[in-house]
């Protein structure tokens, strides 16, 4: 592995494409891989396009293990068949008219190990098919395969799993898992499944309307998310509400607390089920954060229970199985609820959905 | 399944079918089947035989060669530039033989626009040759490969090419490599309709190269004469032409239009 340069990718990405403005700088390093998230329309897509050379860029800079593509005064930008950059496309992509053999030798490096690459992602047994005999999950797996073959100095993956049924997803994971730390000098991941990234992934990109808002370790974007939209895919309690001072006020007038000081104005209130803690009498002290709610239902996760109450604040609270037991959770009894200031986290850019 | 048609709607249906037929059929009945292979032997028969076949199947690969770059790049065009390259291509389709024979006339010919300068260079005369014949096919034939052709490569999704860019393809092994094989039923179903275009063409033949015997004169040309003075060696030709059209129509089944 080259460790010419700092990072294996460094770019920065600024184009307009219909609605869209995209402009994003990241970096990744040798080795690393990171997952790409974030809603639909956000720029997924295009970013990817942009990096291989497919959309050209109004401003910005795209680097690859030190080699320039694309720079402000280069000239021509580096044209994608000599990026060296892979790409797997969410539906494989194939080409029909060719065997799977076919698929995979047609970009293929002269000193590829195909035969190691093609065991390890358990293709070597549908060579002799075409594209249209395999199942998704087996497609998937031979696009991989057709793209790691290309020994391309990074990969870019969209959405790989996505077109997979769940029992075909988890096995199609753990084989790109393998595949990637074993052939790979580095690989951006666009998922929608936190499952991929944080299974995957060193760190993870989000990416809404254009701009990064958070690129973070998969555990900094679970405890801390920095938007609405990360925390709520990490299940998080929202609320939307009006900043006054250092209490968030929602619609029907209840307050929160929180720990910091910020402008007024709109904002949304994220809150970890896991930091809302249940008393069954009113906690000594009286926390600012604290509301008398009614039990609404106990899902079982695991070791976890979820527990959804109503009241002032409609919250989800997650505590352990054990502790469940010892509350005597019934739906429909009246609890106290408590958040500490410290753990309630606000995202101004509460402006769009 | 779909509801039931109405009795005369079928009924229409039925007559506009037979109306297409009996001509068909009809020219059939006349054809003297036990002197067949004696009448398509008679020299004039073999000779605009021949003719036809060379001809026809030089324009459909003249037509094939000129026909899919053009078809590449109109894939890649839209809007009004589209339209207008798609009108002067359709054209031939549409326009009167005589008049496309005519039109080449004044481009090829020997004071055509083109022609003069072709001939003053390289010496070759289009009118009233071989050559000529050629021509006038292609011409009448670039209309059905090319929008065969586009109707198939505008299917294609574009991030084929994107996909094989990533492997490393350049522009020619992505085209050669990846969209033109993707399309091959089109090629070749463009081809066929082609050949069969040319195979039938009378008006732009006529016009443009003339009717000798031996020369110019193509089986559709051989049986307009063979009308007025042999009937029966007019029939034992069209047989011909109609077998070629129909077995080429049926071993293309549905894809000898594009499919939008």
């Amino acid at each position: 592995m080259s460790t010419s340069s700092e990072f294996l990718l460094d770019a920065r990405v600024t184009l307009e494409r219909g609605d869209l403005q995209l402009d994003a700088e990241l970096q990744v390093h040798h080795g690393e891989v990171v997952a790409l998230m974030g809603p639909n329309g956000a720029g997924k897509t295009t970013l990817l396009n942009a990096l291989l050379g497919w959309l050209p860029l109004q401003s910005g800079w795209i680097l690859v293990d030190g080699e320039t593509f694309e720079a402000p005064g280069e000239g021509t930008a580096t044209a994608t068949h000599r990026r060296g950059l892979g790409m797997v496309f969410q539906d494989g992509l194939l080409f029909p008219h060719l065997k799977v053999a076919g698929n995979i030798h047609f970009g293929a490096a002269p000193d590829a190990d195909l035969v190691s690459l093609m065991e390890t992602l358990e293709v070597s047994n549908l060579l002799e098919k075409y594209p249209s005999e395999l199942s998704a999950g087996q497609t998937q797996r031979v696009a991989l395969a057709r793209t790691l073959a290309a020994d391309p100095k990074m990969v870019l993956l969209d959405e790989p799993l996505a077109s997979l049924d769940i029992a075909g997803r988890s096995r199609a994971r753990e084989l790109i898992g393998t595949a990637l730390s074993e052939n790979l000098s580095g690989a951006l991941l666009v998922t929608h499944d936190p499952a991929d990234a944080f299974a995957l992934a060193q760190r993870v990109l989000v990416l809404e309307n254009g701009r990064i808002t958070q690129f973070d370790s998969p555990s900094a974007i679970q405890s801390e998310p920095k938007s609405r939209w990360i925390a709520d895919l990490m299940g998080w309690n929202i609320f939307r509400g009006t900043r006054r001072g250092s209490s968030v006020v929602l619609p029907n007038g209840t307050e929160i607390a929180t720990a910091g000081l910020q402008t007024d104005g709109e904002v949304s209130v994220m809150i970890n089920p896991v930091a809302v803690a249940l008393f069954p009498e009113r906690p000594v002290g009286s926390p600012r954060n604290s509301w008398l709610c009614r039990i609404r239902g106990v899902q079982l996760l695991g070791d976890i229970a979820r527990v959804s109450l109503s009241g002032p604040l409609n919250i989800y609270a997650d505590i352990t199985s054990t502790a469940a037991a010892e509350l005597a959770l019934n739906e429909g009894t009246e609890i106290w609820v408590t958040v500490k200031a410290t753990e309630v986290h606000t995202d101004p850019h509460a402006s769009g959905d | 399944m779909r509801a039931h048609l109405p009795i005369r709607i079928r009924l229409i249906a039925l007559g506009a079918l037979l109306f297409m037929s009996a001509p068909l059929m009809s020219l059939l009945w006349r054809v003297p089947w036990s002197r067949l292979v004696d009448l398509l032997t008679r020299e004039v028969v073999t000779d605009a035989l021949l003719l036809s076949l060379v001809t026809s199947l030089a324009a459909a690969l003249a037509a094939l060669s000129l026909g899919i770059p053009l078809a590449l790049c109109l894939t890649r065009m839209d809007g009004f530039v589209a339209s207008l390259v798609r009108a002067v291509v359709v054209l031939p389709m549409i326009l009167p033989p005589v008049v496309g024979g005519a039109a080449l006339l004044f481009a090829f010919g020997r004071n055509g626009l083109v022609g003069s300068v072709v001939s003053d260079l390289t010496g070759l005369i289009l009118p009233y040759t071989l050559t000529g014949v050629i021509v006038a096919n292609t011409f009448v034939a670039l209309p059905f490969v090319i929008l065969t052709v586009e109707g198939a490569l505008r299917a294609v999704d574009p991030r084929f090419e994107l996909a094989a860019a990533t492997l490393g393809a350049n522009e020619s092994r992505v085209t050669f490599r990846v969209v033109l094989p993707m399309v091959r039923p089109a090629l070749i179903a463009g081809g066929f309709l082609g050949w069969a275009r040319a195979l039938g063409e009378f008006g732009a033949t006529i016009t443009f190269a003339g009717n000798i015997q031996g020369k110019t004169q193509t089986l559709p040309l051989a049986v307009f004469v063979a009308l007025e003075t042999d009937r029966e060696a007019a029939l034992a030709m069209s047989v011909v032409l109609i077998s070629v059209s129909l077995l080429i129509l049926v071993s293309l089944r549905d894809r000898w239009w594009p499919v939008r």
